[in-house]
């Protein structure tokens, strides 16, 4: 097991090198720049500009430059913000964008396990079919669908609930309840739609028959025979659910007028802001990899079955 | 045989009847015809289908030709001009009511444009054709038809559906059967190519390159611009990764199996073993796995359209219709609702459709949700 965890701990550099080679030579090759604007920046400003930044040298050495600054964990100055760097940026949205994953994973963990429980204990009957068309309804429509829509029934015309902003603005806690309700509902619906039929599966295994034959009661048989075979689909689901909760944050945080890190990068990337959009990759990358990672350790955990060699 | 005649051969019994075979495909669809939401979800798509790449024969207005005079008018089936005039009165009278609450002298040039332009459509209304129009679904704040454009940006839509499941089919098919059947190195380098590609954040990657070429350039190829035939590329590039897993798994557990060692020892090559004996046997999972993955390439398309990073103007898709519904969703909901509800209708049945599929071509499924 711990040699798994090294190994698999060591496959994460190359593919983070991969990824920002990538993206930097990506983000080079397209035409125009930082500096390109409607207005034409005069040449000699332009070449000062070209020379602080060191983009007045080959394409190579830059490269070279960026790598030796990102192993000291130094993503370097904002192109676009000129007295912020980009470490600062990310710094201060960072929390933002994490309290936003961390809750609607949460959120559609937990609601997406009971709901289907719930299901699978009264299959085919009212609440099972109430709790599936849901979930059928939050996987076949898309995120940038339901934010407006949750935004102009609850807060445009019901005015229950604040349009936009984070907690730090008046309306506090209560701002974050419409972006979390948005970002969760498509992995909420696919949770509980894949842990009723694997609980359906395993309840009519022959151990739980076995540990209802002892006469034990069925809160007990449910969660500690039931869940724990039940809940393994639902680990595995678990990675995609969080690279998806990622990427869905971009809309999201879009849709809520959320300062967030996806909100920086899509303005980075209209700004040819260079370091921005890499700082913002590399933390999106690591995210995305170390939730990968988590999973697969957590899965070896759970299932006894699957040995690392 | 004659030597084997015996005094009940003549009786009927199950096994000296002739029983009509029964082919895969038959079974198959005997038993999606079964199962209601499937079908239903199947008649949808196809009306979808039909309606979408048939709108250039069916008599709708054109989805690029701007009305100002009628711009945010609301669902209604009466004659747009009839619509228009109602709206525009309404204006006036709120208009009048507030200066005379206030006296501001902006409303006052607003309530000069809002009479005159009553005055231009009470005069054309019974004459000018265009007041004749019914815009069933609305209209957009360029009184472009909402119905029209719903549908054309559908073209797009589906476009990039097709393009995105046709791709991911092809290379899948190929790179999945060949890894698996040949295995050693092919199948290690496909298998780490595939890993690689699955670790990037690749629908970031995607925002990045669609954000760098969206305005450095006008050119058109097949007479699309160029971000819509890059967007295809971008989609069709990853689609491929999941299927050649499928594809794989499938062909490993089928490719030691007896029909293949028969076809063998016939002297079948490599090519023939794969296209005629191994294929025909994953064709099931095939098309399960590309109804269910049609909607997510739709699902990808509009959510960069909506970021304003896919189709631009004068082209939509659903993704950017919905993206300008949201900017005036109060006043004018039916902006928001209409091209999100069409989208939710067609993934709703795709996924029915995909579902029904699944159990009727793969019974044992052990993917079920």
């Amino acid at each position: 097991m711990s040699r798994f965890i090294v190994r698999r701990f060591l496959s994460v550099i190359p593919t983070l090198f991969i990824i920002v080679t990538l993206s930097f030579f990506l983000i080079r090759l397209a035409p125009g720049g930082p500096f390109s604007r409607e207005k034409k920046v005069p040449p000699e400003i332009l070449q000062n500009l070209m020379k602080k930044y060191h983009m007045d040298e080959p394409l190579l050495n830059q490269y070279f430059r960026y790598v030796g600054n990102v192993l000291q964990f130094d993503l370097g100055p904002s192109f676009k913000y000129k007295d912020q760097t980009v470490n600062e940026l990310i710094g201060t949205a960072f929390p933002v964008s994490a309290t936003l994953g961390f809750m609607s994973l949460a959120v559609a963990l937990i609601l997406g396990v009971s709901v289907g429980i719930l299901s699978a204990l009264k299959q085919n009957k009212w609440p099972d079919y109430l709790a599936m068309s849901v979930a059928v309804l939050g996987i076949s429509i898309p995120l940038f669908v339901i934010g407006p829509v949750l935004m102009l029934v609850f807060a445009l015309v019901l005015k229950w609930l604040p349009t936009s902003g984070w907690v730090n603005s008046r309306a506090g806690w209560a701002t974050v309840i419409l972006p979390v309700t948005t970002l969760m509902f498509p992995y909420f619906a696919y949770i509980a739609r894949l842990s009723r039929s694997s609980i359906i599966e395993v309840i009519r295994s022959d151990y739980v028959r076995t540990a209802k034959a002892k006469g034990l009661k069925d809160s007990v048989v449910i969660v500690k025979h039931v869940l724990k075979g039940a809940l393994l689909p639902v680990v595995t689901f678990l990675g995609p659910a969080f690279s998806g909760i990622v990427i869905g944050s971009v809309v999201v945080e879009r849709i809520f007028v959320i300062p967030g890190i996806a909100n920086i990068f899509v303005q980075a990337a209209f700004n040819r802001d260079y370091t921005l959009i890499m700082g913002d990759l590399i933390v999106y990358s690591l995210i995305l990899i170390s939730a990968n990672f988590i999973v697969d350790i957590l899965y070896g955990l759970l299932d006894p079955r699957i040995s690392y060699k | 045989m004659p030597v084997l005649n015996k005094k009940n051969d003549n009786a009927v019994n199950e096994f000296n009847q002739y029983v009509k075979p029964v082919s895969l495909w038959a079974d198959a669809w005997k038993r999606l015809r079964r199962n209601q939401m499937a079908v239903i979800g199947m008649w949808v798509v196809g009306i979808y289908l039909l309606i979408t790449f048939g709108a250039g024969i069916l008599p709708f207005y054109s989805y690029t030709d701007q009305e100002l005079l009628h711009a945010n008018l609301p669902p209604s089936f009466r004659p747009s001009g009839v619509v228009a005039l109602e709206k525009l009165e309404t204006r006036q009278v709120e208009l009048v009511d507030a200066l005379a609450n206030t006296g501001r002298e902006d409303l006052k040039r607003d309530l000069d444009r809002v009479t005159a332009e009553i005055a231009q459509v009470k005069l054309e209304v019974n004459t000018n054709p265009i007041h004749k129009r019914v815009y069933i679904m609305g209209t957009d704040y360029l009184g472009r038809d909402m119905l029209a454009r719903t549908i054309y940006g559908g073209q797009i839509s589906l476009m990039i559906g097709i393009v995105g499941t046709v791709t991911a089919g092809l290379i899948g098919i190929l790179l999945g059967a060949l890894g698996g059947y040949l295995g050693g190195w092919v199948d290690n380098l496909i298998g780490r190519f595939v890993d690689i590609m699955y670790s990037l954040p690749y629908m970031l990657v995607v925002i990045i390159i669609m954000s760098m070429i969206k305005d450095s350039t006008n050119a058109t190829v097949l007479g699309l611009p160029i971000n819509i035939i890059i967007l295809f590329f971008a989609i069709a590039l990853v689609s491929w990764l999941t299927m050649s897993r499928v594809v794989r798994g499938q062909i490993i557990s089928l490719k030691n199996s007896e029909f293949v060692e028969a076809a063998r020892s016939m002297g079948a090559g490599s090519g023939r073993i794969i296209f005629r004996h191994l294929l025909p046997n994953t064709m099931g999972i095939i098309i399960v796995y590309s109804s269910l993955s049609f909607p997510s390439f739709i699902m990808n398309e509009s959510f960069l359209s909506f970021l304003g990073l896919g189709v631009s103007a004068p082209y939509a898709s659903w993704g950017t219709l919905v993206a300008e519904g949201v900017q005036g969703m109060q006043l004018y909901p039916w902006r928001l609702l209409v091209p999100a509800l069409s989208m939710t209708i067609f993934l709703f049945a795709m996924n029915f459709l995909g579902d029904g599929l699944r159990d009727a071509l793969d019974p044992q499924s052990k993917n079920r949700t």
